[in-house]
């Protein structure tokens, strides 16, 4: 059982090239999110770089490499952000399968599809993140948070999708071109 | 494709669907692994079993941050000078290139000279409370990340445990009270604000000492709760912090009141508190290390945001 699991998720040169690119976009995305993004705030909101990033990558490269990098990209965003380790990675991952909308699409490398799903994920992650909240027994106000974080970051992301899924494609188009996977 | 090459002819499509029906297990099983990694942490974490490990990983970030802070702090700058720059256009066309000029040539200069008020006024407030011990690369910390999540308000300093920083300890600026630190770094450490909705602070009105909680709420600005219906609160009274509980020093003033909620069904009524302290703008702050909170219940030290 072991031996097959390990065949299934061997490693090749190509792979490992993926890990590399996916280790530095994904540390730059939490240094700018830390650091430049929180300065450009909308009702106090900032946008959020590491779910545009996990949407976009997940529709282009598919839900698995998708699911990778919100794991990865989740633990550097706790660590930044002070949250119990684990919060965003479990939050980041929920929103992936959302990206099986788009495997049906007529008009692939439009940018209506990605903003749509950052447009979903975001009120789908913001909750994730309250629950887990609620589970480890702190104080959540669901109708607020919903109505003055989550609302405004939606707001904040569809319009950072503009900017992060062309560059995106063009990089995974780049890098690997046989590997779209939209 | 090289997978396809690989299915034998005969029975093509039985094999195309368990390769399909291997690809989503994998991908569910990967899913599920995850996930199970994640909760383990979540409660390794939560119960603070990781603070050995998130410290180490803070260390390392800890020159990264400070580098695109400041990168973040030019690009602030630039945009400022921007919307500066609109303004003057707008209303006077003649001395549009002088003010390019000058705005272009004085950027550092005034970068600097702020700097320089922000750490004097910080200096003030030190000599006016010197009971207090302040501390931060020797008085004042360096705020390196604010906000990282908007479901925590947090920021990040540039001290941790080894410049005599611990959990709990009050957070200030020369306008007033930030947070608490709730998170150590052997360098670094993070600030619970006071705008957090986990955050409550004891306070009371310094007008007529009246005492209740201020507790912070998700976008919007504070509150100040459990004061009696009968108590008479009006708009502008100072609210400060009361001491009770042991967890903050007294009289550190917390904002002033902008409204006040009563209503007749309700045991007590609410004040909204506007901070005195802009968490916007915060980019050094002071530590107060002389101060030892007293411990508090159990969950209170798990509480992050």
């Amino acid at each position: 059982m072991i031996q097959r699991m390990g065949q299934r998720f061997r490693l090749s040169h190509r792979d490992l090239g993926g890990f590399y690119l996916a280790t530095a976009v994904l540390a730059f995305a939490v240094l700018v999110q830390a650091t430049v993004l929180t300065r450009l705030r909308l009702a106090g909101n900032a946008a959020d770089l590491m779910l545009v990033l996990v949407v976009c990558w997940s529709l282009i490269r598919g839900q698995t490499e998708g699911i990778l990098w919100a794991f990865a990209g989740g633990l550097g965003l706790d660590l930044a952000a002070g949250l119990p380790l684990g919060t965003s990675s479990l939050a980041l991952m929920v929103t992936c399968p959302l990206t099986v909308l788009g495997k049906n699409s007529v008009f692939p490398g439009s940018l209506t599809l990605p903003v749509l799903l950052v447009l979903l994920a975001t009120p789908a992650y913001g909750w994730v993140v309250l629950l887990t909240k609620t589970v480890l027994g702190l104080p959540v106000d669901w109708l607020a948070s919903t109505l003055y974080v989550i609302g405004p970051e939606a707001v904040l992301n569809m319009a950072l999708t503009f900017l992060v899924y062309p560059l995106l494609r063009w990089l995974a188009r780049t890098l690997q071109p046989g590997q779209m996977a939209w | 494709m090289r997978g396809m090459r690989a299915i034998p002819r005969q029975g093509s499509r039985s094999a195309l669907a368990s390769l399909t029906m291997r690809h989503v297990s994998s991908r569910t099983l990967l899913f599920f692994g995850l996930a199970a990694i994640c909760v383990v942490l979540l409660i390794l974490s939560s119960s603070n079993r990781l603070e050995p490990i998130e410290g180490v990983a803070m260390q390392i970030g800890r020159p990264f941050l400070l580098t695109f802070s400041g990168i973040g702090r030019q690009i602030t700058n630039v945009v400022n000078t921007a919307r500066d720059l609109a303004t003057l256009r707008a209303r006077n066309n003649q001395l549009q290139a002088v003010v390019d000029t000058l705005t272009i040539d004085n950027l550092r200069l005034k970068e600097t000279e702020a700097e320089n008020e922000r750490l004097r006024s910080l200096l003030r407030f030190a000599q006016l409370n010197p009971n207090y011990d302040f501390r931060g690369g020797q008085v004042i910390a360096r705020v390196i990340s604010k906000n990282p999540s908007n479901y925590l308000a947090s920021i990040t300093i540039d001290l941790g445990s080894e410049h005599g920083l611990s959990m709990g300890m009050p957070v200030v600026t020369e306008r007033g009270l930030v947070g608490r630190i709730h998170k150590v770094g052997p360098m670094s450490s993070t600030v619970l604000l006071i705008t957090d909705p986990s955050s409550g602070v004891p306070a009371l009105i310094q007008r007529n000492r009246l005492v209740g909680v201020v507790t912070g709420r998700a976008g919007a600005a504070p509150v100040m709760e459990y004061i009696p219906q009968d108590a008479e609160v009006t708009v502008g009274d100072l609210v400060i912090t009361s001491g009770l509980g042991g967890e903050f020093p007294k009289n550190l003033v917390i904002g002033q009141v902008v409204e006040v909620r009563q209503r007749d069904y309700e045991i007590f009524q609410q004040a909204v508190v506007r901070p005195t302290v802009n968490f916007d703008r915060l980019e050094f702050v002071l530590v107060i290390t002389n101060f030892r909170p007293l411990p508090g219940p159990p969950d209170e030290s798990e509480s992050v945001g």
